[in-house]
């Protein structure tokens, strides 16, 4: 289901300061967030952001092909690193 | 047989279900197509007149992306979702669906035929 267009994209306004007072002198340092759910618009781009994925904090630096999805896409919570095999689970099964 | 949209022959069905017969056109923008040309939908594929069949050619290419240019454009958003490495991108890349569905269980589409794991040993067994 997607969001209203009545609303427009929600974008967080503080982050949205913060991208132009970076604008505005020029610095290019990543910007720690939590606000995954925070729409990328163009004037993002260009910029990195640290976004926070439960744990960590995941460098993104957001590109012209970005504009239009969330910054949380981007910061994967999960990692998988394979099932496990038989062999290597179940210690003690045999015991 | 007519041809339309390039390689398309639908069959001798009614008009309307054989433009479906075209990637990219279904009962829909079929049923659109013919009200706009004013072209009676009951009638057999067969029974076009070469003149309703350019007619429907050109108003497809007008206003509809179809067959190898509309497959072309989904591999094109596929591609760019892996490209900048967004969620929805790993899961294609994976094979896995992307719109948020259970894995647990189901999403054999997405997924193939099943590959079962032989049963860890039951302590029963033992």
């Amino acid at each position: 289901m997607s969001r209203s267009t009545k609303k427009g994209p929600y974008v967080d306004e503080r982050l949205w300061t913060r991208v132009k007072r970076q604008k505005a002198t020029n610095n290019r340092e990543p910007i720690k967030t939590w606000r995954r759910a925070c729409t990328i618009i163009p004037d993002f781009v260009g910029h990195t952001f640290a976004v926070h994925n439960g744990k960590t904090f995941i460098r993104v630096f957001v590109t012209e092909e970005m504009v239009g999805h969330k910054l949380g896409e981007f910061a994967a919570t999960r990692i998988f690193r394979g099932h496990t095999t038989r062999k290597s689970t179940a210690p003690g099964e045999g015991a | 047989m007519p041809r339309v949209s390039g390689v398309d022959i639908p069959v001798g069905k009614r008009v309307d279900v054989a433009l479906t017969y075209i990637y990219g056109i279904g009962n829909v923008v079929a049923k659109q197509v013919l009200a706009e040309l004013r072209i009676d939908p009951a009638l057999r594929a067969k029974d076009l007149s070469d003149e309703q069949v350019s007619q429907l050619n050109q108003l497809i290419e007008r206003k509809y992306v179809v067959e190898g240019q509309l497959r072309r454009q989904v591999m094109q958003n596929i591609s760019r979702l892996k490209e900048i490495k967004c969620y929805r991108g790993f899961r294609h890349m994976r094979g896995l669906p992307c719109r948020g569905q259970r894995t647990r269980t189901n999403a054999r589409t997405r997924k193939g035929p099943r590959k079962t794991v032989a049963r860890k040993k039951s302590v029963k067994e033992l």
